[in-house]
């Protein structure tokens, strides 16, 4: 089990950026996402960095913390680098590796496109580091409530939502659970041919799939019980609300862009 | 196989801020063939502990010995299958580590990963089903038509067919009726003195811990709080209440027994009717 998986995970805490309005930060990172692709300077890669390394500065979640729970991105953002730095031939020749013509647009190609990726997991990653499943799914229901006039069940795919968010890190746990005590019956998941291991996932995934049925099955049960059905006359225990920070948040985030344009090159 | 535990911690989630220490410098021995008891409050880190027995996780720090098996964080260790035959584990709910199409073949399971002959096998089922308390029809029925008791039996007797030396129980009785209970621990402890198994015990039942076990080890918060005999350490009842734990009923009794007549009888696993004859014989004694 990779212990520092932090996709989808949540880190509690009083933060700035924790106590700002689901909403506000869905679109500031949708913006952000746009915007990174019309970086294309020193400048405008620079601020876009510090805007996203300051915002993670003030979550107080260490960085070190994130960088090493992003270890499956890193081995994408390594590989097109060294992609980008193999293929491109524009500018002068800076040396020869193993027989590799290096060229300077290739480093320059190579770093602005791993920037970029970096910058895209880094920011988005922070969307669930700082925010519960559940307000993000309120915020996404609040945010498509327009649909809903052309019968678009928005209610049902937010609790959708929101319940395989949920259930995530149970799954995981189970998962974790469940292969200790096969690996106590002798099954060995890590090493041997892969025609065996292949074969060693079936006693893990057969409870795995039974659990989660079941586990589905009393919770709509519980549901039941519980009185609900469906999104119609139903009111929410949080409300969501735009605050004055959400206001200062827009107006330095609309500051930040206005910087990006002014420094990028044409 | 002697068990020595010798400064061991473990921390979940190490260097993230989710690092949660579950067991802080723990140590002890367990005599090869003893029967052990490891109580504790809901969290205090019983699961994690045996999860050690058989190289699931290593100690984050200090080092744990099983026979001639070492683990520790710095080293790897060789034949981790080996032990893993040697040291059996009933988990917490083990019915839902089931996954094969028959009984039969989910308690073959284990001992075909460990490389033990069918023909050996076979034998070892027809052993094993009558002393789980499961009828021999059972054995081509799907394991998830069964009740969540009979799951439960299909489950122990998997690892049983493994003929582990040293055998772990995490709350192998939790949930099931009390005279399933009383057959299930019966049935360990039988196999315990035959085959002359080392056990360790996982449980929240005073009761049980006072009756098997030579030994017992309370875990507080991932710390040792107490440990020796359960008839000494049991009988604390000021240091057990510290940490949510109560006096199995039958020490009570005779406390309470004690603090009534000011007669002291000591317990020594006497069945109820025994204690009876013992406190008859010492009030008779008492009156004349
Ligand atoms: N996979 C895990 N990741 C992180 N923390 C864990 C994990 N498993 C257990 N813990 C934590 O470690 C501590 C000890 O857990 P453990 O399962 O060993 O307790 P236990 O004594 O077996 O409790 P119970 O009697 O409820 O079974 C708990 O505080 C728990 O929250
Ligand atoms: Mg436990």
């Amino acid at each position: 089990m990779n212990e520092y998986m932090i996709i989808g995970q949540y880190v509690p805490g009083n933060s700035f950026v924790h106590r700002i309005d689901p909403r506000t930060k869905i679109t500031i990172i949708f913006f952000f996402v746009i915007f990174v692709f019309f970086a294309n300077s020193v400048g405008s890669y620079g601020i876009l960095t510090a805007f996203a390394l300051i915002t993670t500065f003030i979550t107080r979640i260490p960085l070190k913390f994130i960088l090493k729970g992003l270890t499956p991105v890193w081995f994408l953002i390594i590989f097109t680098f060294s992609l980008h730095l193999i293929v491109t031939k524009d500018g002068t020749v800076l040396f020869n590796l193993f027989g590799w013509e290096i060229y300077s647009g290739g480093v320059i190609q190579g770093v602005a496109i791993s920037l970029r990726f970096f910058l895209l997991i880094l920011f988005t990653s922070l969307l669930t580091l700082t925010t519960t499943p559940i307000e993000i799914t309120d915020a996404i229901e609040d945010m498509l409530a327009p649909l809903n006039k052309i019968k678009f069940p928005v209610h049902e795919l937010a609790l959708m939502m929101s319940i395989s968010l949920r259930f995530i890190p149970t799954l995981m746990q189970e998962t974790e659970k469940i292969s200790k005590a096969q690996s106590s019956r002798g099954v060995d998941f890590r090493t041997g041919p892969l025609k065996e291991r292949i074969k060693a996932v079936v006693p893990l995934l057969v409870p795995l799939f039974v659990s989660a049925f079941k586990r589905a099955e009393e919770l709509a049960m519980a549901m039941e019980a519980r009185g609900y059905r469906g999104g119609e006359g139903r009111t929410k225990l949080r409300l969501l609300k735009i605050q004055s920070i959400d206001i200062w948040v827009y107006l330095l985030f609309t500051c930040v862009i206005i910087g990006l344009f002014l420094l990028r090159t044409y | 196989m002697d068990i020595t535990f010798k400064d061991v911690s473990y921390i979940y989630q190490e260097n993230s801020p989710f690092a949660h220490k579950a067991l802080d410098n723990i140590s002890f021995h367990i005599t090869s063939g003893s029967f052990v008891a490891i109580i504790g409050h809901t969290g205090s880190g019983k699961s994690t502990l045996l999860q050690h027995l058989n190289g699931l996780v290593k100690p984050t720090k200090g080092e744990v010995t099983i026979g001639d098996y070492h683990l520790s964080n710095d080293k790897k260790i060789r034949n981790i299958k080996e032990l893993r035959s040697k040291v059996g584990i009933v988990f917490q709910y083990p019915e839902h580590q089931l996954f094969e199409e028959t009984v039969e073949k989910d308690i073959a399971f284990g001992p075909e990963n460990f490389g033990v002959e069918k023909s050996e096998i076979q034998s070892r089922i027809q052993e094993i089903l009558p002393a789980v308390g499961l009828p021999k029809e059972m054995l081509e029925r799907s394991p998830f038509d069964l009740s969540g008791g009979q799951m439960r039996r299909v489950a122990i007797a998997g690892v049983l067919a493994v003929k582990p030396k040293v055998l772990v129980l995490d709350e192998p009785t939790a949930g099931l009726d009390p005279r399933g209970q009383k057959e299930i621990m019966d049935m360990f402890y039988d196999l315990h003195q035959k085959q002359g198994l080392t056990t360790v015990l996982v449980t929240h039942s005073m009761e049980d811990a006072v009756k098997y076990a030579d030994h017992v080890i309370i875990l507080n918060k991932g710390n040792k709080y107490m440990e020796g005999k359960p008839e000494e350490v049991l009988s604390d009842q000021k240091a057990l209440n510290k940490v949510n734990l109560d006096v199995p009923e039958m020490i009570q009794f005779l406390l309470a027994f004690e603090k009534r007549f000011g007669m002291k009888i000591p317990y020594e696993r006497q069945s109820v009717q025994k204690l009876a004859v013992q406190m008859q014989h010492l009030l008779k004694g008492a009156e004349s």
